[in-house]
């Protein structure tokens, strides 16, 4: 009889929790659509190449090298697009200061003069940028472009030289043409994985495993903190009610919630933006309900941490913040030190993101050890969640 | 901080006990220890026979709880938060299903089901509460402050509903701020400041206030009624004008022909005299006043809480009450103590000096908070 009643309590709060949900579709559509929608106009809006660089190359006065902006189209790299050439560097660095060129490219006076002296010449390169991207992009693009000059260097010294190999009887010299001795290799890629998604595609399972760790969390936070602003907790340590029954009622509540947004998801993601599901669908499945749980424990501990419903949302949106940034949405892992990588494996979505993009994107899980770390991090949160509402749940 | 401190009493089977007090004077805190939901810093507190704070589930299933403030779910609907409630409580499904149309329909509520308790008017949220309170048939009914803020025809109706659960041997403990509903309690616990003042039927509360029946004397001609002090039976005399007094007696009926033939023994001719009925504010009015005179207050917050010197023995309140208010030879105003007796299982209220007393009467309490203080820091 005590285990029948356990169990209609528990069903009872599953339901109370989800006829809530069900009276409130604007809080649902919001957690789910909203970023859904983001990330479709990000996929539609964003066009997957940066755009050129409005280049201005300032040649010296009295070198008599060509103010034709035609003349340097030989030189420049993919990425620059030269919108002018001038002889007045102070007129070109206002343009640059003002932002309406993004690059100087200013050519040495004298490099013909030097590379004879067996000196190296400077082409000098000004950008006016403050977003380190950006900076570091135009670094790159100097760099290429430097190439490209020093590479038409090698191919005219490699006709010069052929010329006189040529006069001089070298006749084997003379089947090499320039381009080939200037840039003796080339590169060509070649990607192994399954797939090569767009970049809707390739989100798409990251921004799944985002929504759904979001949405888990924003909904327990704030359930439980209401809970006790209102003081229904009162009535539940009145009532013959066990901690254990409430956070049970609250995570299969919302695991069932998650659990159907999770599958609608998927729907969306493989019928409608083309995102490829290669592994198996049980196990995308058996991911999803550990990445869930795991997040429930977050949005469970957040809520009994929080003193009010202003401070569960804080801590949900830097969970959020967090996520975004540390999770591998954006950067990769790998690219922060070894502390943040450990906070950042701490959170549920890190190993979400990856094993969703393994399975849908690959087809198979490539760091099984990720499985056990979101099935720790579950296990734990939601153990301590349990140990403190027990013991909120005990006399004052 | 001390919330409520020197707070003892029992509460017989089928009663109805009313703690009665102002807003802030510790009622709420004196619920929350009897729920369990607060622990006492010191004494102890027994309900149903067991710890509050360690109560299992069973008696936790005898025990109905209606809150101060309306803690229900506002999105579910009337009839889904009584059902939740009912579940929590452990009701099985047909049971729960019966019960939850049955205290609906008691309180007028069964039309309104459907809706959302977000869409209630105020009293039916305080109806639907109770709904709540009383939807797992408990023996013991805890309320806090069940009629504040609702109009009087509901604060009837919520009444009525009380006495018809005593009939049915339900106990009641009912907290309010309205004096007037002292009356319609079996017991009345006053508490303010965080101290039990009186603890007595209501008819023996006003005695107490008064030290006896009133009877209200007005003469024709300016009169001492000092005369009066020493006749056999009169607890007090109060001068309330030239020609005006009231005399507290040990029974109205019988002392009213002696006092007229008194007062015209010592040359005053009667006017008029009644037995006077003061009404439960001017009752705890003079509780109160005497309280605070006896016990002053050395801190307070701003919830009107108090911390207070430890309490003083009945002979010396009932010294002070006398010097303070009634005269004459018997300590009136002394607040009583009255310990229930074995088999009784009533309501007790016992000080420091009493405790043992308290002791013998608890075992068959329904419900009982018992111990030297009751301190809540």
């Amino acid at each position: 009889m005590g285990l029948l009643k356990s169990v209609m309590r528990t069903l009872a709060l599953v339901g109370k929790e989800l006829v809530e949900v069900m009276r409130r579709p604007g809080a649902i559509l919001s957690l789910v659509l909203g970023p859904f929608l983001v990330l479709a106009v990000f996929g539609l809006g964003y066009q997957g190449v940066k755009a050129d660089l409005r280049t201005v190359v300032v040649v010296p006065a009295d070198s008599g090298l060509p103010t034709d902006a035609s003349a340097y189209e030989a030189f420049t790299a993919r990425g620059v697009r030269i919108v002018e050439v001038a002889t007045d560097e102070a007129g070109a660095r206002a343009l640059l200061e003002n932002e309406e060129v993004d690059l100087l490219v200013i050519i040495p006076a004298d490099a013909q003069a030097r590379l004879e002296a067996g000196e190296q010449s400077e082409l000098r390169v000004v950008m006016n940028q403050t977003d380190p991207v950006q900076s570091n992009y135009a670094g790159f693009l100097a760099e290429t472009l430097a190439a490209e000059v020093n590479r038409e260097l090698y191919r005219r010294a490699a006709d010069e030289g052929r010329g006189y190999a040529i006069s001089v009887g070298g006749e084997d010299l003379g089947d090499i043409p320039p381009e080939v001795i200037a840039s003796p290799v080339t590169a060509s890629t070649e990607n192994i994985a399954p797939t090569t998604p767009g970049i809707i595609p390739y989100f798409g399972p990251a921004a799944l495993a985002l929504v759904l760790q979001h949405m888990a969390v924003a909904l327990v936070a704030l359930s439980v903190v209401r809970e006790r602003r209102s003081g229904a907790m009162d009535l539940f340590r009145i009532a013959p009610v066990r901690s254990v029954e409430l956070i049970l009622g609250k995570v299969l509540a919302y695991g069932f919630l998650g659990a159907v947004i999770a599958a609608s998801s998927v729907a969306l993601l493989v019928g409608v933006l083309g995102v490829p599901l290669l592994g198996q669908l049980g196990l995308v499945a058996g991911v999803i309900g550990l990445l869930l749980l795991a997040s429930l424990g977050l949005g469970l501990l957040i809520s009994i941490v929080s003193d009010s419903e202003r401070q569960a949302v804080q801590l949900s949106l830097l969970v959020l913040l967090a996520s975004m940034f540390f999770s591998g949405f954006v950067l990769r892992i790998g690219e922060f030190n070894e502390p943040v990588q450990v906070a950042a494996r701490a959170l549920p979505v890190t190993h979400g993101i990856a094993l969703l993009q393994d399975l849908l994107l690959r087809g198979e899980i490539l760091r099984l050890w990720q499985v056990g770390a979101l099935a720790a991090i579950a296990g734990v949160l939601l153990l301590a969640s349990w140990g403190l509402l027990r013991r909120e749940m005990r006399p004052a | 901080m001390t919330a409520v401190s020197d707070v003892s009493f029992e509460v017989p089977e089928g009663s109805i006990l009313g703690v009665i007090g102002p807003s802030g004077s510790g009622k709420t805190t004196t619920i929350r220890m009897l729920m369990g939901s607060l622990a006492p810093s010191e004494g102890s507190v027994s309900v149903l026979g067991h710890d509050p704070l360690h109560f299992d589930h069973a008696t936790r299933e005898r025990i109905g709880y209606m809150p101060q403030q309306f803690i229900l779910y506002p999105d579910l609907t009337a009839g889904e938060n009584v059902d939740f409630v009912a579940s929590l409580f452990g009701l099985l499904f047909f049971r729960r299903r019966r019960r939850v149309r049955q205290v609906l329909q008691l309180l007028d509520l069964w039309d309104a089901r459907k809706r959302q308790a977000k869409d209630l008017s105020g009293g039916m949220q305080r109806r639907l509460e109770l709904a709540c309170a009383l939807v797992h048939e408990p023996r013991l009914l805890i309320l806090d402050e069940p009629t504040a803020g609702i109009d009087p025809i509901l604060r009837r109706t919520i009444w009525d509903e009380l006495h018809r659960l005593r009939g049915e041997g339900v106990t009641c403990l009912v907290t309010t701020q309205y004096v007037t509903e002292a009356e319609e309690c079996d017991t009345v616990a006053l508490i303010s400041e965080g101290r039990l003042i009186a603890y007595a039927s209501p008819a023996d509360i006003r005695r107490q206030a008064y030290g006896g029946d009133i009877v209200e004397i007005s003469t024709e001609a300016t009169f001492d009624a000092d005369v009066l002090a020493a006749m056999p039976g009169v607890h007090g005399i109060r001068q309330t004008g030239l020609r005006d007094f009231r005399v507290a007696v040990e029974d109205a009926a019988v002392a009213m022909p002696e006092l007229v033939d008194a007062v015209a023994a010592a040359g005053g001719t009667v006017a008029a005299a009644r037995e006077a009925r003061p009404s439960f504010e001017e009752v705890f009015a003079e509780l109160v006043e005497r309280d605070r005179r006896e016990h002053p207050v050395e801190a307070a917050d701003g919830d009107g809480e108090a911390s207070r010197a430890p309490s003083r023995t009945d002979a010396e309140r009932a010294a002070t009450a006398t010097e303070a208010g009634l005269r004459g030879s018997d300590p009136a105003g002394h607040v009583p103590v009255e310990p229930a007796t074995e088999g009784q299982g009533a309501a007790s209220a016992v000080p420091t000096d009493t405790a043992d007393t308290a002791d013998t009467a608890a075992e068959d309490a329904a419900l009982g908070s018992r111990g030297d203080r009751e301190e809540v820091a």
